[in-house]
């Protein structure tokens, strides 16, 4: 009976001292709802003006009118300050507005905007945006901000960008697994790769 | 992919290897459009070892110096291997060395494969053998059983503790592939970098991959040319048309060479007789003076 007890005590007590590591461990990746940080950015620039509807005063900017690589290339591009000024210099309406002051200031010390990188992949995963925006905006013809909106959420509604989506590999794979159908008039589906190594570099 | 998935269909998992009951690959059994393959011409090697250092470059090799070589750690995907022909009197000055350029066999019957206890190294469907670092956890089963001994394990941190790149030589790492750490087994990948770049401009294109399209970083450094690289399911790329004039088949472990006396042909592939149905094709050198 001793040597039960002993025994016992010794496994609740490994159960606690296990437990409480677990909680001590790593912060999570993801927030419990996916949602990630605030991230301060050195304007504040507003998605819902420039991509949102036209019923929320948005201008409904195509988003690759900015982030111009996103069908040509692995990576969406932030665009250069070059791109703001081409039309922001002759919007007189909005000049005096404090981000847009902020935005000249940039302009005419000749220095690009710092932004900071809101949906940030591992250096040992390839994320391919030509792909997904060629299959799903230019084959199946799909609104824009539906298929940018996958992964990146409902942008056109947010000021700075923040990750909606968990971007994690079992979040990506729940969609590749899945049969979906190749264009909006056949009946063919195909998924995704799975392939580790289409993604892992 | 979950751990639950894997372990709940890891046999059709494993199934993707292309050999089946048959004994050989079966392509119908595992149709894809491209199949990558080799030819290295052992006339044209000069055994300048250009091909080594252009892997270095490309694939964030690091150097890890004498010492460490020494101790059988070294981390060149891409070899240059030396054979001297002997008779009993010693070298045969004439023929000089012979070279033979070795690295990752891409063998579709992989014995790598087989045995990584986390399917770290599996098939995929463009037939090379894949390596996720990420997944891989050093067990170094793979590389005890690759007949070819051309895995390579990281015995050290060679970024950070090693500091196989000091400033600035960081800036000239490849940003397209890893820089691996400490405990993963690496191989010679045929440049999936650049195997991806391709097929992906060549579907946005909407036509197959053509040899134009893509070359190894050994390839394009070879000085004489005797790379050559491309599908092998597409009959009009260079490699198919080696293939096919040395009568060397994919699925046969033993080619027409070895098969019939008397021949002109050169085509072989390294140790066929183990049947791992490796995806380079060596072309045998020719000289006068041979025995």
């Amino acid at each position: 009976m001793k040597c039960f007890l002993r025994s016992l005590t010794l496994l609740v007590g490994l159960f606690f001292y296990a437990s409480s590591h677990a909680a001590d461990a790593l912060p999570t990746l993801t927030t419990p709802d996916d949602v990630g940080p605030v991230i301060e950015q050195p304007i504040e620039f507003p998605h819902f003006r420039h991509a949102g509807d036209a019923k929320d005063g948005g201008m409904q900017i195509n988003c690759m009118y900015c982030h111009t690589y996103a069908r040509r290339s692995m990576v969406a591009g932030i665009p250069p300050i070059q791109k703001c000024i081409g039309c922001h210099q002759s919007i007189e309406s909005v000049r005096d507005k404090p981000r847009i002051q902020k935005l000249f200031e940039y302009w005419d010390a000749k220095k690009a905007i710092p932004w900071k990188k809101v949906h940030d992949l591992p250096d040992f995963v390839r994320f391919n945006h030509e792909r997904h925006i060629q299959r799903f905006y230019f084959q199946q013809d799909r609104p824009y901000q539906e298929v940018c909106g996958y992964c990146h959420g409902n942008v056109k509604a947010m000021t700075v960008a923040q990750r909606q989506k968990p971007i994690t590999m079992g979040w990506c794979a729940s969609c590749h697994q899945k049969d979906h159908l190749v264009s909006a008039n056949s009946s063919k589906t195909g998924h995704g790769p799975n392939d580790c190594f289409t993604c892992h570099k | 992919m979950s751990v639950s998935n894997l372990l709940e269909n890891w046999s059709e998992f494993r199934h993707t290897h292309p050999v089946d009951d048959k004994g050989y690959p079966d392509w119908e059994a595992y149709p894809s459009d491209i199949k990558w393959a080799m030819a290295i011409d052992l006339d044209a090697c000069t055994g300048c070892n250009a091909c080594s250092v252009a892997c270095y470059a490309e694939n964030n090799l690091p150097v890890v110096g004498k010492e460490k070589y020494s101790h059988g750690q070294a981390m060149h995907w891409m070899r240059i291997e030396r054979y001297w022909d002997e008779n009993d009197s010693g070298f045969q000055a004439d023929q000089g060395a012979r070279f033979l350029p070795m690295m990752c066999q891409q063998c579709e019957a992989a014995p790598c494969e087989t045995v990584c206890p986390v399917g770290a190294t599996n098939h995929t469907e463009d037939g090379l053998n894949s390596q996720i670092y990420n997944r891989c956890i050093g067990s170094r089963y793979c590389s005890a059983n690759c007949p070819y001994k051309v895995r390579y394990f990281n015995w050290y941190n060679y970024p950070e503790q090693e500091n196989a790149w000091p400033a600035p030589l960081n800036q000239q790492l490849n940003p397209d592939l890893t820089v691996r750490t400490k405990g993963v087994m690496e191989k010679c990948t045929f440049c999936k970098q650049r195997t991806y770049t391709a097929r992906n401009n060549a579907k946005t294109e909407g036509r197959p991959v053509q040899d134009s399209d893509v070359q190894t970083a050994c390839q394009e450094a070879c000085p004489t040319g005797a790379i050559t690289f491309g599908n092998l399911h597409n009959p009009e790329s260079q490699v198919a048309k080696q293939w096919q004039s040395q009568q060397v088949d994919l699925i046969k472990d033993v080619q027409e060479k070895d098969e019939k006396e008397g021949n002109r042909l050169r085509g072989y592939r390294i140790l066929e007789e183990l049947r791992p149905y490796p995806s380079v094709m060596y072309l045998e050198r020719v000289r006068e003076s041979a025995v």
